[in-house]
Protein backbone atom coordinates (compact mmCIF):
# COMPACT_ATOMS: atom_id res chain seq x y z
CA UNK A 1 0.00 0.00 0.00
CA UNK A 2 1.37 3.44 -1.26
CA UNK A 3 -1.45 5.35 0.95
CA UNK A 4 -0.20 9.16 1.77
CA UNK A 5 -3.32 10.51 3.18
CA UNK A 6 -5.74 7.40 5.39
CA UNK A 7 -8.69 8.72 6.97
CA UNK A 8 -11.35 6.27 8.94
CA UNK A 9 -14.38 7.20 10.03
CA UNK A 10 -13.22 11.04 10.78
CA UNK A 11 -15.31 12.72 13.29
CA UNK A 12 -15.25 16.59 13.78
CA UNK A 13 -17.63 18.41 15.96
CA UNK A 14 -17.81 22.42 17.27
CA UNK A 15 -19.43 22.97 20.61
CA UNK A 16 -21.72 19.54 20.08
CA UNK A 17 -22.22 20.82 16.36
CA UNK A 18 -20.98 18.53 13.88
CA UNK A 19 -18.61 19.29 11.13
CA UNK A 20 -17.49 15.84 10.21
CA UNK A 21 -19.62 12.77 10.18
CA UNK A 22 -17.82 9.77 9.51
CA UNK A 23 -15.61 10.74 6.69
CA UNK A 24 -13.37 7.82 4.98
CA UNK A 25 -10.91 7.79 2.19
CA UNK A 26 -7.60 7.03 1.13
CA UNK A 27 -5.31 8.88 -1.15
CA UNK A 28 -2.46 7.10 -2.90
CA UNK A 29 1.02 8.23 -3.25
CA UNK A 30 1.10 10.50 -6.88
CA UNK A 31 -3.02 10.97 -7.18
CA UNK A 32 -4.33 14.17 -7.35
CA UNK A 33 -7.56 14.42 -5.39
CA UNK A 34 -10.23 16.66 -5.61
CA UNK A 35 -12.27 16.95 -1.95
CA UNK A 36 -15.35 18.78 -3.84
CA UNK A 37 -18.46 20.40 -1.97
CA UNK A 38 -19.86 23.81 -0.85
CA UNK A 39 -19.19 26.72 1.78
CA UNK A 40 -19.64 24.79 5.16
CA UNK A 41 -19.84 21.12 4.35
CA UNK A 42 -16.29 20.41 6.02
CA UNK A 43 -13.65 21.01 3.31
CA UNK A 44 -11.25 23.44 5.18
CA UNK A 45 -11.75 21.31 8.62
CA UNK A 46 -10.87 18.36 6.90
CA UNK A 47 -7.45 19.84 5.69
CA UNK A 48 -6.88 21.54 9.37
CA UNK A 49 -6.92 18.05 11.06
CA UNK A 50 -5.06 16.55 8.01
CA UNK A 51 -2.15 19.64 9.10
CA UNK A 52 -2.54 19.16 12.75
CA UNK A 53 -4.23 22.34 12.72
CA UNK A 54 -7.24 20.93 14.59
CA UNK A 55 -7.54 18.25 16.52
CA UNK A 56 -10.14 15.16 15.47
CA UNK A 57 -12.81 14.25 17.53
CA UNK A 58 -13.07 10.57 16.88
CA UNK A 59 -11.43 8.63 13.91
CA UNK A 60 -8.29 7.50 12.61
CA UNK A 61 -5.92 9.72 10.44
CA UNK A 62 -2.73 8.87 9.12
CA UNK A 63 -0.15 11.21 6.81
CA UNK A 64 2.65 8.93 4.98
CA UNK A 65 1.35 5.86 7.57
CA UNK A 66 2.12 8.26 10.75
CA UNK A 67 -0.72 9.88 12.86
CA UNK A 68 -1.58 13.68 11.08
CA UNK A 69 -0.97 14.64 14.92
CA UNK A 70 2.41 14.01 14.18
CA UNK A 71 2.74 16.66 11.27
CA UNK A 72 3.18 18.82 13.81
CA UNK A 73 7.12 17.92 14.42
CA UNK A 74 9.37 20.39 12.46
CA UNK A 75 10.81 17.51 9.96
CA UNK A 76 7.32 16.61 9.21
CA UNK A 77 6.00 20.34 8.50
CA UNK A 78 8.56 19.63 5.62
CA UNK A 79 7.34 16.85 3.91
CA UNK A 80 3.79 19.08 2.54
CA UNK A 81 2.80 22.25 1.45
CA UNK A 82 -0.23 23.77 2.00
CA UNK A 83 -2.25 26.94 0.42
CA UNK A 84 -5.09 28.23 1.59
CA UNK A 85 -7.96 31.25 1.65
CA UNK A 86 -5.93 33.12 4.30
CA UNK A 87 -2.66 33.98 2.56
CA UNK A 88 -0.73 34.54 5.87
CA UNK A 89 2.10 36.82 3.72
CA UNK A 90 4.12 39.73 5.40
CA UNK A 91 2.30 43.04 3.59
CA UNK A 92 4.99 45.33 4.05
CA UNK A 93 7.34 42.62 2.34
CA UNK A 94 8.04 42.11 -1.20
CA UNK A 95 7.23 39.11 -2.94
CA UNK A 96 10.68 38.25 -2.87
CA UNK A 97 11.62 38.81 0.58
CA UNK A 98 8.73 36.78 1.68
CA UNK A 99 9.62 33.95 -0.40
CA UNK A 100 13.22 34.26 0.72
CA UNK A 101 12.15 34.24 4.27
CA UNK A 102 10.53 30.66 3.87
CA UNK A 103 13.83 29.23 1.78
CA UNK A 104 15.48 29.36 4.80
CA UNK A 105 12.71 28.09 6.95
CA UNK A 106 13.30 25.68 4.86
CA UNK A 107 16.88 25.59 4.41
CA UNK A 108 16.88 25.61 0.62
CA UNK A 109 19.27 26.84 -2.03
CA UNK A 110 19.49 30.10 -3.12
CA UNK A 111 17.56 29.16 -6.87
CA UNK A 112 15.04 27.82 -5.10
CA UNK A 113 13.34 30.70 -4.95
CA UNK A 114 13.18 31.79 -8.71
CA UNK A 115 12.27 28.42 -9.42
CA UNK A 116 8.45 28.93 -7.30
CA UNK A 117 8.68 33.03 -9.17
CA UNK A 118 8.70 31.27 -12.26
CA UNK A 119 6.07 28.81 -11.47
CA UNK A 120 3.63 31.89 -10.62
CA UNK A 121 4.62 33.85 -13.50
CA UNK A 122 5.70 36.27 -10.98
CA UNK A 123 9.52 36.57 -11.70
CA UNK A 124 8.92 40.05 -12.93
CA UNK A 125 7.37 41.28 -10.47
CA UNK A 126 9.66 40.20 -7.02
CA UNK A 127 10.14 43.23 -6.27
CA UNK A 128 6.39 44.47 -5.23
CA UNK A 129 5.45 44.74 -1.79
CA UNK A 130 2.83 42.52 -0.97
CA UNK A 131 0.22 45.44 0.04
CA UNK A 132 0.37 46.61 -3.85
CA UNK A 133 -0.69 42.75 -5.11
CA UNK A 134 -4.10 42.15 -6.38
CA UNK A 135 -6.35 39.12 -5.13
CA UNK A 136 -5.05 36.93 -7.54
CA UNK A 137 -1.12 37.84 -7.71
CA UNK A 138 -1.45 37.33 -3.46
CA UNK A 139 -2.82 33.71 -4.54
CA UNK A 140 0.19 33.02 -6.92
CA UNK A 141 2.91 33.86 -4.21
CA UNK A 142 0.86 31.69 -1.91
CA UNK A 143 1.35 29.04 -3.88
CA UNK A 144 4.89 29.92 -4.75
CA UNK A 145 5.62 29.35 -0.90
CA UNK A 146 3.69 26.35 -1.01
CA UNK A 147 5.68 24.61 -3.30
CA UNK A 148 9.16 26.29 -3.28
CA UNK A 149 10.51 23.19 -0.86
CA UNK A 150 8.70 20.64 -3.61
CA UNK A 151 6.63 18.63 -1.11
CA UNK A 152 5.43 15.14 -1.30
CA UNK A 153 1.81 16.26 -0.58
CA UNK A 154 0.22 19.80 -1.85
CA UNK A 155 -3.10 20.80 0.14
CA UNK A 156 -4.54 23.52 -1.86
CA UNK A 157 -7.76 25.02 -0.92
CA UNK A 158 -9.51 26.83 -3.74
CA UNK A 159 -5.90 27.55 -5.35
CA UNK A 160 -7.51 29.27 -8.31
CA UNK A 161 -10.03 30.84 -7.66
CA UNK A 162 -8.84 34.48 -7.85
CA UNK A 163 -7.05 33.69 -11.29
CA UNK A 164 -7.67 34.79 -14.69
CA UNK A 165 -7.79 31.88 -17.44
CA UNK A 166 -4.10 32.81 -18.47
CA UNK A 167 -2.76 31.91 -15.19
CA UNK A 168 -5.41 29.67 -14.21
CA UNK A 169 -3.94 27.63 -17.03
CA UNK A 170 -0.26 28.29 -15.96
CA UNK A 171 -1.17 26.95 -12.73
CA UNK A 172 -2.76 23.73 -14.18
CA UNK A 173 0.75 23.06 -16.18
CA UNK A 174 2.62 23.58 -13.36
CA UNK A 175 0.54 21.50 -10.84
CA UNK A 176 0.82 18.59 -13.28
CA UNK A 177 4.43 18.83 -13.70
CA UNK A 178 4.92 18.74 -9.88
CA UNK A 179 2.14 15.58 -10.31
CA UNK A 180 4.87 14.12 -12.88
CA UNK A 181 7.59 14.45 -10.22
CA UNK A 182 5.85 12.77 -7.50
CA UNK A 183 3.62 14.76 -5.58
CA UNK A 184 0.38 13.76 -4.22
CA UNK A 185 -2.22 17.01 -4.31
CA UNK A 186 -5.36 16.99 -2.05
CA UNK A 187 -7.24 20.11 -3.93
CA UNK A 188 -10.52 21.56 -2.52
CA UNK A 189 -12.78 23.49 -5.46
CA UNK A 190 -15.91 24.26 -6.42
CA UNK A 191 -15.11 24.62 -9.91
CA UNK A 192 -16.27 21.64 -11.51
CA UNK A 193 -14.55 22.07 -14.48
CA UNK A 194 -11.21 22.53 -12.44
CA UNK A 195 -11.58 18.94 -10.69
CA UNK A 196 -12.31 17.15 -13.94
CA UNK A 197 -9.46 18.54 -15.93
CA UNK A 198 -6.85 18.18 -12.81
CA UNK A 199 -8.90 15.18 -10.90
CA UNK A 200 -8.16 11.72 -11.22
CA UNK A 201 -10.43 10.76 -8.31
CA UNK A 202 -13.09 13.40 -6.85
CA UNK A 203 -15.02 13.28 -3.15
CA UNK A 204 -18.39 15.39 -2.88
CA UNK A 205 -18.66 16.40 0.50
CA UNK A 206 -22.02 17.75 1.98
CA UNK A 207 -23.27 18.33 5.15
CA UNK A 208 -19.83 16.85 6.69
CA UNK A 209 -20.28 13.14 4.68
CA UNK A 210 -18.74 11.68 1.65
CA UNK A 211 -21.71 11.15 -0.58
CA UNK A 212 -19.58 9.79 -3.64
CA UNK A 213 -16.09 9.05 -4.11
CA UNK A 214 -14.67 7.99 -7.46
CA UNK A 215 -12.78 8.94 -10.94
CA UNK A 216 -14.96 11.82 -12.29
CA UNK A 217 -15.63 8.98 -15.68
CA UNK A 218 -16.67 6.87 -13.82
CA UNK A 219 -18.76 9.09 -11.61
CA UNK A 220 -20.20 10.37 -14.96
CA UNK A 221 -20.94 6.30 -16.32
CA UNK A 222 -22.88 5.72 -12.71
CA UNK A 223 -24.56 8.54 -12.94
CA UNK A 224 -25.30 9.32 -16.07
CA UNK A 225 -27.21 7.70 -19.26
CA UNK A 226 -25.30 6.93 -22.38
CA UNK A 227 -27.21 8.43 -24.75
CA UNK A 228 -26.33 11.20 -27.53
CA UNK A 229 -28.22 14.20 -29.03
CA UNK A 230 -28.25 14.54 -32.33
CA UNK A 231 -28.59 17.93 -34.17
CA UNK A 232 -30.18 17.66 -37.55
CA UNK A 233 -29.86 20.04 -40.35
CA UNK A 234 -33.76 20.47 -40.60
CA UNK A 235 -33.39 21.87 -37.31
CA UNK A 236 -34.57 18.88 -35.58
CA UNK A 237 -33.18 17.90 -31.90
CA UNK A 238 -32.96 13.57 -31.14
CA UNK A 239 -31.65 11.84 -28.34
CA UNK A 240 -30.55 8.77 -29.26
CA UNK A 241 -29.87 5.72 -26.95
CA UNK A 242 -26.50 3.19 -26.89
CA UNK A 243 -27.79 -0.02 -29.25
CA UNK A 244 -28.32 -1.50 -32.72
CA UNK A 245 -31.55 0.06 -33.61
CA UNK A 246 -30.74 4.08 -32.54
CA UNK A 247 -26.65 3.07 -34.48
CA UNK A 248 -28.92 2.51 -37.28
CA UNK A 249 -31.10 5.61 -37.38
CA UNK A 250 -27.71 7.85 -36.64
CA UNK A 251 -25.88 5.82 -39.84
CA UNK A 252 -28.22 6.45 -41.64
CA UNK A 253 -28.33 10.16 -40.80
CA UNK A 254 -24.85 10.70 -41.66
CA UNK A 255 -25.46 9.24 -44.86
CA UNK A 256 -27.62 11.42 -45.84
CA UNK A 257 -25.83 14.37 -44.58
CA UNK A 258 -28.32 15.67 -42.68
CA UNK A 259 -26.26 15.92 -39.22
CA UNK A 260 -25.57 19.38 -38.47
CA UNK A 261 -24.11 18.56 -34.63
CA UNK A 262 -23.82 15.93 -32.66
CA UNK A 263 -23.12 15.86 -28.77
CA UNK A 264 -22.91 13.24 -25.45
CA UNK A 265 -25.37 14.05 -22.76
CA UNK A 266 -22.99 12.68 -19.74
CA UNK A 267 -23.25 14.80 -16.54
CA UNK A 268 -20.81 17.16 -15.34
CA UNK A 269 -19.57 17.10 -11.91
CA UNK A 270 -22.15 19.74 -10.77
CA UNK A 271 -25.01 17.61 -12.31
CA UNK A 272 -23.58 14.90 -10.41
CA UNK A 273 -23.55 16.84 -7.51
CA UNK A 274 -26.95 18.00 -7.63
CA UNK A 275 -28.46 14.65 -8.14
CA UNK A 276 -26.95 13.12 -5.23
CA UNK A 277 -27.21 16.04 -2.78
CA UNK A 278 -30.12 17.85 -4.05
CA UNK A 279 -28.63 21.28 -3.37
CA UNK A 280 -26.02 23.35 -5.83
CA UNK A 281 -22.39 23.29 -4.92
CA UNK A 282 -21.74 26.72 -3.56
CA UNK B 1 14.50 21.67 21.62
CA UNK B 2 15.24 21.57 17.30
CA UNK B 3 17.14 25.35 17.13
CA UNK B 4 18.20 26.22 13.71
CA UNK B 5 20.73 29.40 13.36
CA UNK B 6 19.31 29.44 9.98
CA UNK B 7 15.53 30.31 10.62
CA UNK B 8 16.05 32.26 14.16
CA UNK B 9 18.24 34.39 11.22
CA UNK B 10 15.79 34.53 8.84
CA UNK B 11 12.95 35.24 11.53
CA UNK B 12 15.02 38.49 12.81
CA UNK B 13 15.82 39.28 9.42
CA UNK B 14 11.99 39.27 8.57
CA UNK B 15 11.08 41.25 11.76
CA UNK B 16 13.86 44.07 11.07
CA UNK B 17 12.73 44.63 7.57
CA UNK B 18 8.68 44.83 9.29
CA UNK B 19 9.60 46.85 12.31
CA UNK B 20 11.50 49.20 10.39
CA UNK B 21 8.55 49.70 7.79
CA UNK B 22 5.77 50.19 10.40
CA UNK B 23 6.43 53.64 11.60
CA UNK B 24 3.29 53.40 14.12
CA UNK B 25 5.09 51.15 16.53
CA UNK B 26 8.69 51.89 15.72
CA UNK B 27 7.84 55.76 16.58
CA UNK B 28 7.45 54.21 19.96
CA UNK B 29 10.90 53.62 20.66
CA UNK B 30 11.37 57.58 21.02
CA UNK B 31 9.11 57.63 23.43
CA UNK B 32 11.62 56.27 26.47
CA UNK B 33 14.29 58.75 25.06
CA UNK B 34 12.37 61.63 25.48
CA UNK B 35 11.17 60.89 28.91
CA UNK B 36 14.82 60.54 29.37
CA UNK B 37 15.53 63.66 28.22
CA UNK B 38 13.06 65.26 30.51
CA UNK B 39 14.12 63.77 33.59
CA UNK B 40 18.19 64.58 32.69
CA UNK B 41 16.90 68.29 32.05
CA UNK B 42 14.62 68.53 35.43
CA UNK B 43 18.05 68.07 37.51
CA UNK B 44 16.36 64.82 39.19
CA UNK B 45 18.94 62.64 39.37
CA UNK B 46 18.50 59.44 42.18
CA UNK B 47 18.35 55.99 41.65
CA UNK B 48 14.47 56.14 41.52
CA UNK B 49 14.19 58.71 38.94
CA UNK B 50 17.05 56.79 36.88
CA UNK B 51 15.47 53.76 36.85
CA UNK B 52 12.04 55.25 36.22
CA UNK B 53 13.10 55.52 32.66
CA UNK B 54 14.74 53.00 32.11
CA UNK B 55 11.79 50.75 33.46
CA UNK B 56 9.93 52.64 30.88
CA UNK B 57 12.68 51.65 28.39
CA UNK B 58 11.19 48.20 29.62
CA UNK B 59 7.47 48.75 28.92
CA UNK B 60 6.98 50.81 26.33
CA UNK B 61 9.95 49.46 23.91
CA UNK B 62 10.52 45.48 25.45
CA UNK B 63 6.61 44.50 26.45
CA UNK B 64 5.00 47.26 23.53
CA UNK B 65 7.04 46.18 20.68
CA UNK B 66 7.24 42.56 21.65
CA UNK B 67 2.87 42.40 21.83
CA UNK B 68 2.61 44.08 18.85
CA UNK B 69 4.99 42.19 16.50
CA UNK B 70 3.22 39.32 17.81
CA UNK B 71 0.14 41.03 17.91
CA UNK B 72 0.22 41.70 14.09
CA UNK B 73 1.19 38.17 12.78
CA UNK B 74 -1.78 36.93 14.78
CA UNK B 75 -3.97 39.49 13.09
CA UNK B 76 -2.84 38.65 9.21
CA UNK B 77 -2.42 35.03 9.90
CA UNK B 78 1.09 35.06 9.63
CA UNK B 79 2.17 33.19 12.80
CA UNK B 80 -0.03 30.18 11.78
CA UNK B 81 1.79 30.25 8.20
CA UNK B 82 5.63 30.26 10.46
CA UNK B 83 3.74 27.25 12.84
CA UNK B 84 2.95 25.17 9.29
CA UNK B 85 6.47 25.70 8.23
CA UNK B 86 9.54 23.39 9.85
CA UNK B 87 10.46 26.16 11.95
CA UNK B 88 10.19 24.79 15.69
CA UNK B 89 8.67 26.60 18.78
CA UNK B 90 12.31 27.56 19.97
CA UNK B 91 13.10 29.49 16.81
CA UNK B 92 10.18 30.59 16.05
CA UNK B 93 10.24 32.07 19.99
CA UNK B 94 13.70 33.24 19.40
CA UNK B 95 13.77 34.55 16.30
CA UNK B 96 11.37 37.08 17.31
CA UNK B 97 12.59 37.73 20.63
CA UNK B 98 16.21 38.65 19.22
CA UNK B 99 15.13 41.70 17.49
CA UNK B 100 13.40 43.17 20.34
CA UNK B 101 16.34 42.00 22.59
CA UNK B 102 19.10 43.84 20.56
CA UNK B 103 16.15 46.90 19.75
CA UNK B 104 15.98 47.10 24.16
CA UNK B 105 20.12 46.78 24.26
CA UNK B 106 20.41 50.10 22.04
CA UNK B 107 17.40 51.77 23.73
CA UNK B 108 18.14 50.88 27.50
CA UNK B 109 21.98 52.17 27.16
CA UNK B 110 20.89 55.17 25.40
CA UNK B 111 18.28 55.55 28.17
CA UNK B 112 20.99 55.51 31.17
CA UNK B 113 23.28 57.98 28.93
CA UNK B 114 20.77 60.08 28.83
CA UNK B 115 19.67 60.23 32.29
CA UNK B 116 23.16 60.65 33.34
CA UNK B 117 22.93 57.77 35.26
CA UNK B 118 26.56 56.00 35.55
CA UNK B 119 26.62 52.65 37.83
CA UNK B 120 28.71 51.73 40.58
CA UNK B 121 29.30 47.97 39.11
CA UNK B 122 28.01 47.70 35.84
CA UNK B 123 28.52 43.99 35.44
CA UNK B 124 26.44 43.35 38.13
CA UNK B 125 23.92 45.85 36.56
CA UNK B 126 24.40 44.56 33.09
CA UNK B 127 23.16 40.98 34.34
CA UNK B 128 20.13 42.41 35.67
CA UNK B 129 19.47 44.98 32.82
CA UNK B 130 19.92 41.42 30.42
CA UNK B 131 17.81 39.18 32.67
CA UNK B 132 15.13 41.99 32.47
CA UNK B 133 15.09 42.01 29.02
CA UNK B 134 14.49 38.76 28.97
CA UNK B 135 11.20 39.03 31.24
CA UNK B 136 9.83 41.89 29.67
CA UNK B 137 9.84 40.09 26.07
CA UNK B 138 8.42 37.24 27.70
CA UNK B 139 5.44 39.61 29.13
CA UNK B 140 5.15 41.28 26.05
CA UNK B 141 4.82 37.91 23.99
CA UNK B 142 2.27 36.63 25.96
CA UNK B 143 -0.02 39.76 25.82
CA UNK B 144 0.60 39.30 22.10
CA UNK B 145 -0.72 35.87 22.09
CA UNK B 146 -3.76 36.71 23.68
CA UNK B 147 -4.71 39.50 21.70
CA UNK B 148 -6.38 38.89 18.22
CA UNK B 149 -5.25 42.32 16.68
CA UNK B 150 -2.28 44.56 17.01
CA UNK B 151 -5.30 47.20 18.16
CA UNK B 152 -6.45 44.69 20.88
CA UNK B 153 -2.97 43.95 21.74
CA UNK B 154 -2.27 47.71 22.83
CA UNK B 155 -5.09 47.81 24.54
CA UNK B 156 -3.92 44.60 26.62
CA UNK B 157 -0.54 45.79 27.12
CA UNK B 158 -1.65 48.76 29.26
CA UNK B 159 -2.53 47.39 32.72
CA UNK B 160 1.57 45.37 32.00
CA UNK B 161 3.14 49.28 31.83
CA UNK B 162 1.16 50.56 34.70
CA UNK B 163 2.28 47.74 36.93
CA UNK B 164 5.51 47.12 35.85
CA UNK B 165 6.17 50.16 34.45
CA UNK B 166 4.69 52.46 37.33
CA UNK B 167 4.77 49.62 40.22
CA UNK B 168 7.54 51.85 42.45
CA UNK B 169 4.83 54.52 42.71
CA UNK B 170 2.86 51.99 44.45
CA UNK B 171 5.53 51.17 47.13
CA UNK B 172 5.44 55.08 48.20
CA UNK B 173 1.52 55.02 49.14
CA UNK B 174 2.27 51.25 50.60
CA UNK B 175 2.33 52.73 54.60
CA UNK B 176 -1.57 53.91 54.17
CA UNK B 177 -2.01 50.41 51.81
CA UNK B 178 -0.22 47.77 53.10
CA UNK B 179 -1.23 45.92 50.49
CA UNK B 180 0.66 47.47 47.96
CA UNK B 181 3.76 46.28 49.67
CA UNK B 182 3.70 43.26 47.21
CA UNK B 183 5.28 45.71 44.48
CA UNK B 184 8.09 45.09 46.27
CA UNK B 185 8.77 42.17 44.80
CA UNK B 186 7.82 43.22 40.69
CA UNK B 187 10.94 42.64 38.91
CA UNK B 188 10.89 46.28 38.54
CA UNK B 189 11.10 47.23 41.88
CA UNK B 190 13.83 44.48 42.16
CA UNK B 191 15.95 46.04 39.52
CA UNK B 192 15.76 49.52 41.39
CA UNK B 193 16.82 48.22 44.43
CA UNK B 194 19.35 46.31 43.83
CA UNK B 195 21.15 49.22 41.30
CA UNK B 196 20.32 51.29 44.84
CA UNK B 197 22.43 48.32 46.97
CA UNK B 198 25.04 48.58 44.33
CA UNK B 199 26.04 51.75 45.04
CA UNK B 200 26.82 51.05 48.67
CA UNK B 201 28.22 47.95 50.50
CA UNK B 202 26.44 45.17 50.27
CA UNK B 203 26.64 41.21 50.98
CA UNK B 204 26.45 38.40 48.14
CA UNK B 205 22.54 37.97 49.29
CA UNK B 206 21.97 41.32 48.67
CA UNK B 207 22.65 40.86 44.82
CA UNK B 208 21.30 37.52 44.54
CA UNK B 209 17.60 38.04 45.80
CA UNK B 210 16.65 40.49 43.11
CA UNK B 211 18.64 38.56 40.61
CA UNK B 212 17.03 35.82 41.74
CA UNK B 213 13.75 37.11 41.74
CA UNK B 214 13.79 38.76 38.49
CA UNK B 215 14.86 35.11 37.12
CA UNK B 216 11.57 33.46 38.55
CA UNK B 217 9.49 36.03 36.83
CA UNK B 218 11.23 35.41 33.71
CA UNK B 219 11.19 31.16 34.06
CA UNK B 220 7.19 31.33 35.06
CA UNK B 221 6.44 33.83 32.20
CA UNK B 222 8.03 31.73 29.94
CA UNK B 223 6.29 28.70 31.05
CA UNK B 224 2.76 30.46 30.25
CA UNK B 225 4.28 31.74 26.76
CA UNK B 226 5.15 27.85 25.68
CA UNK B 227 1.67 26.76 27.29
CA UNK B 228 -0.31 29.43 25.42
CA UNK B 229 1.67 29.16 22.24
CA UNK B 230 0.99 25.56 21.94
CA UNK B 231 -2.50 25.90 22.52
CA UNK B 232 -2.67 28.47 19.58
CA UNK B 233 -0.95 26.10 17.20
CA UNK B 234 -4.52 24.17 16.74
CA UNK B 235 -7.74 25.75 16.62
Amino acid sequence: MNAVIDVQHLKKTFNKEAALKDVSFTIQKGEIFGFLGPSGSGKTTTIKILTAQTEKTAGDVLLFGRPASEMKQSNNRKRFGILTDNSGLYTRLSIEENLILYSNLYQLPKSAVKEALDFVNLYGDRKKKISQLSKGMMQRVTLARAIMHKPELLFLDEPTSALDPVNTQHIYNGLRKLNEMGTTIFLTTHDMSEAEILCDRVAFLHKGKIRAIGAPKDLKKEFGDESITVELKNGACEVIQNGEQDAEKLYHWMQSNEVSRIYTNEPTLGNIFMQITGSDLV
Amino acid sequence: MNLSMTRIQAILMKDYKEFSRNYAVSIMVLMPLALAFLYNKSGANTINTYFLAINMAFTLVTAYVQCCLIAEEKEKNTLRSLMLSPASLGDILIGKSLFVFILTMVIVALTIFIVGYSPANLFILAIALILSTVFYIAIGTLCGLFAKTVMEGSLIILPVILIFGFGSFALALSSAFPILKIAEWLPSSQLAQLAEVLEGTYTTMDVIIPIATIIAWSIVTWIVVGYIYKKRMVD
